[in-house]
């Protein structure tokens, strides 16, 4: 054990926000994988978790918004419970010991927002297209994505279907460096109003044939928004 | 290294991406020697393997030496690796395997012989060990399949027979310290032929053959290889090597929680059981080895369940004093218990209780054959009393769900013992609704039936297997002896069973086909969805080869077999012994009740239950 500090019981489970990047080769692991393997990072940080009760006792665990398969994120937040008066320093400190270098847990509070709260997220997505391609694609992109209604087909809970996506992005920006592109927009964020990076990029296959199977490009989420446009906490 | 594209594009890009928490990784400048450790199957099947983990980790304990994971790519990687001619690479620095001094391959079952040949395929070794020369990577083969490695044996540098804890090392370390001195390829595998126990260079024999096209005879090339390789074990289990940190796959994988070895090898003895002769002589850890290592584990890895992996995991002998002391602390973190291997005889209410999770409604038993006959050829040691009583108990404790594995086309079986089998289910059912307190949802006893496949190293391993036509009829007349609805009956395929014979069973002819196989674009056989018994048996027939020599033959008493080169430890006179009990339908007690002479105790060990080796001159 790496400690052997009893923190007291708190008279009622208390709930505790981490923060965490999710980068490297943790971008290729799935939401539900992530979710397991986090239940074991939090056994091996030893914290003092509240278990359900009933015949089938897990630790609660819940996160603010799924991270799709290829994104990268430096704002993950995830909700655990806590049954002692562990600090949020050592529970931090402790997650340190207990992840490898593509999670980093960065932040550890006692949360005053719920996650239902959240309404945009921003993200960056760089396209390394090469001086060719670049300019033209930039100037098509701006076009396609600021023009209305823009159709893609998004896969929901029924199948698939058409949706007007246009007026799910906002704070657009494009740069154009060399023969990299960099797409910076926010994108709405909540139940059933989310839209994913990949989404967007499939509005600009559609559009401008790229990125193509062969395109490197990656796509970060760098934020969290509220609804006036502060970064959630 | 793949690329993100390449990443981006295929399916559970996780099995590619590293990462892990626990991989080790080393500046490759500042080792001596670099092993790709390669498990021919997918990464979820490969990161299961307990011996992967442990030789990872006792590799990568010596300073000089660095050991990285290889798995074999899934196909729709394979494909883009094959477009964008990128080669194989390793997990933990993406460096290309052939840039790697060894290739090491573990050899879990025969269905995976075309993954291996595909894994040098995409890493751009050539497939013959003759057709490498010194700038290749060593390629070493180990696992249960180097027991009789004749089939693949042209496509290995050597192969460690036995137990690699302390053999992989050496060999390692051997190879680093003459490669200081500028020796090659052939100087080092010479060296290691000769001077460390259980190391096996095919190359170095020549293989003759009768008219007949049975071995005539092996013949070691050059002096001080030995003529027979015996197999190493490690002697003592407590003070043994244990991965106490372990490599955590982020995707899920087969085996998804602490594998506790408790001991090695088996007491009982089952006449078809590879794995029950192979890894004799059964030495076992101390309670408290084990206590501090699952302890040790948990903390390291923090999966919510542990797993008493061993062979007939009921016969430990101090599994109470075992599963009392983790008990003292799984309950309180939520960590569960499992033991897959519990034998029927030794079913107890209080060990239910110990490891049943609560959701599980289901239990597994193993009789193995319908009838008491046919228990006692194949040295079961089970009676139909054991199992009702054992059911009962599962059944008064609230479960429904029973299943049931058996075999079929066993040696000496007739009709009557199909027809035990459904009378074994039948009657399960029925203890179901004797049992007092029984659940009130209705019972399923499922059966699931295997072919036997003849395995070397097995009293069996004279025995023809029963032919496709053969095997099929058995299937379907078990089929059509169940009268009851609350009986499911499932069968493994026999084909599959028929070719996994033909290569446990073959010798060094058999590589020809396997590089053909391979030429024809085979892969994954042991998935179903790749696996094409057609297209084999066009194979098998190409490259000339007669399926039935193979594996439906009676091999003579006195015959020399493919895998007489390799020693271990059980004798071919106790094999013969055993096979005569057989047909006499005589039991043999166990290992614990009474030592049986099999010569496994010439190899030692600490904390076994043979007496003291050289006792048993008769068999040596
Ligand atoms: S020597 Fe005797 S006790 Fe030891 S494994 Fe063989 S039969 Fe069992």
């Amino acid at each position: 054990m790496t400690d052997k500090i009893e923190y007291p019981m708190l008279p009622e489970p208390r709930t505790v926000r981490l923060r965490f990047k999710k980068t490297g080769a943790l971008q290729y692991i799935s939401h539900l994988d992530l979710q397991r393997s986090f239940i074991r990072i939090l056994a091996r940080a030893e914290l003092p978790l509240w278990f359900t009760q009933g015949f089938n006792p897990h630790p609660k665990l819940v996160f603010a918004l799924p991270l799709a398969i290829g994104t990268e994120s430096v704002c993950e937040l995830a909700d655990i419970r806590i049954e002692r008066d562990m600090p949020c320093d050592e529970i931090l400190k402790r997650l340190g010991t207990a992840s490898s270098g593509g999670l980093e847990f960065t932040d550890c509070y006692v949360p005053s927002a719920k996650f239902a709260e959240i309404t945009g997220t921003e993200y960056t997505i760089t396209l390394e297209l090469g001086e060719d391609d670049a300019k033209a694609f930039s100037e098509k992109a701006f076009e396609t994505l600021t023009s209305s209604p823009i159709v893609i087909r998004k896969r929901t809970k029924s199948g698939e279907k058409e949706v007007d996506i246009s007026g799910m992005i906002s704070r657009l920006r494009i740069d154009r460096k060399r023969g990299n592109v960099t797409i910076n927009a926010v994108l709405s964020a909540g139940e059933g109003n989310t839209l994913n990076p990949e989404n967007l990029l499939d509005a600009l296959r559609a559009a401008t044939g790229l990125p193509d199977a062969e395109t490197e490009y990656s796509c970060m989420r760098l934020k969290m928004l509220c609804k006036d446009g502060a970064e959630f906490r | 290294m793949f690329s993100s594209s390449m990443l981006k594009s295929i399916s559970k890009p996780g099995r590619y991406a590293g990462g892990e928490f626990g991989q080790i990784i080393k500046d490759p400048a500042a080792v001596d020697a670099r092993v790709a450790f390669c498990f021919p199957d997918a990464y979820e099947i490969g990161m299961s393997n307990l011996g992967m983990r442990i030789l990872y980790g006792v590799l990568n304990r010596e300073e000089n030496i660095s050991c990285e994971r290889v798995f074999a790519p899934w196909i729709d990687m394979e494909d883009k690796m094959r477009e964008k001619k990128v080669l194989l690479c390793s997990h933990e620095t993406g460096t290309p395997v052939k840039d790697f001094d060894f290739l090491a391959i573990t050899v879990q079952y025969e269905m995976c012989y075309t993954n291996v040949l595909n894994v040098l395929e995409l890493s751009g070794i050539p497939l013959r060990a003759e057709n490498r020369d010194d700038s290749f990577p060593i390629v070493i083969g180990g696992g249960p399949c180097s027991y009789n490695p004749e089939p693949i044996a042209d496509f290995f540098d050597l192969f460690d027979i036995g137990e690699g804890e302390e053999m992989l090392p050496e060999i390692v370390r051997l190879y680093a310290e003459m490669k200081k001195k500028g020796c090659t390829k052939h100087e080092f595998l010479l060296e290691a032929a000769r001077t460390i126990e259980g190391v096996y260079v095919p190359g170095f024999y020549d293989v003759t053959y009768n008219g007949d096209g049975t071995v005539r005879a092996y013949t070691p090339k050059y002096e001080g290889v030995p003529a027979k390789v015996r197999k190493r074990i490690v002697k003592d289990l407590d003070t043994m090597y244990f991965p106490d940190k372990v490599v955590m796959p982020y995707i899920e994988c087969v085996q998804d929680r602490i594998m506790l070895e408790v001991f090695r090898g088996c007491i009982r003895g089952c006449r078809f059981c590879q794995a029950g002769m192979i890894y004799r002589p059964v030495r076992e850890k101390a309670p408290e080895t084990l206590l501090k290592q699952a302890k040790c584990l948990y903390e390291n890895t923090g999966y919510e369940e542990i797993s008493l992996t061993s062979l007939s995991i009921s016969d430990y002998t101090k599994l109470r004093e075992l599963t009392d002391g983790l008990i003292e602390w799984t309950d309180e973190k939520k960590v569960s218990l499992s033991l897959p291997s519990l034998r029927i005889d030794s079913f107890s209410r209080e060990l239910m209780e110990k490891v049943a999770s609560v959701r599980s409604s289901s239990i597994t038993f193993a009789p193995e054959a319908g009838t008491q006959r046919l228990r006692d050829v194949i040295n079961n040691n089970v009676t139909e009393e054991d199992l009702m009583r054992s059911a009962g108990i599962a059944f008064s404790a609230g479960k429904e769900q029973v299943k049931l594995y058996f075999m079929d086309g066993l040696p000496t079986e007739t009709n009557e013992d199909l027809e035990g089998i459904a009378h074994l289910a039948e009657e399960t059912v029925e203890e179901f609704y004797r049992t007092p307190g029984h659940s009130r949802r209705a019972p399923t006893v499922t059966i699931s039936v295997s072919c036997f496949v003849p395995k070397p190293f097995t009293p069996f391993q004279w025995e023809p297997q029963a032919t496709m036509k053969e095997l099929i009829e058995k299937n379907n007349y078990i089929g059509s002896c169940i009268k009851s609805r609350k009986v499911r009956y499932t069968h493994h395929d026999a084909k599959v069973s028929h070719i996994e014979a033909i290569l446990a069973l073959g010798d060094r002819k058999l590589s020809a086909a396997l590089e053909l196989a391979r030429s024809e674009g085979f892969r994954f056989d042991a998935w179903d969805e790749f696996f094409d018994y057609d297209k084999w048996m066009a194979v098998f027939a190409e490259a000339g080869i007669d399926t039935a020599f193979y594996a439906n033959r009676r091999k003579a008493d006195d015959e020399i077999l493919p895998w007489d080169v390799i020693d271990c430890g059980v004798t071919k006179e106790f094999l013969l012994r055993e096979r005569n009990k057989a047909y006499a339908e005589k039991t043999t007690p166990s290992c614990r009740e009474k030592c049986s002479g099999c010569g496994a105790a010439c190899l030692g060990g600490k904390d076994i239950c043979c007496p003291s080796a050289g006792n048993k001159g008769e068999d040596r």
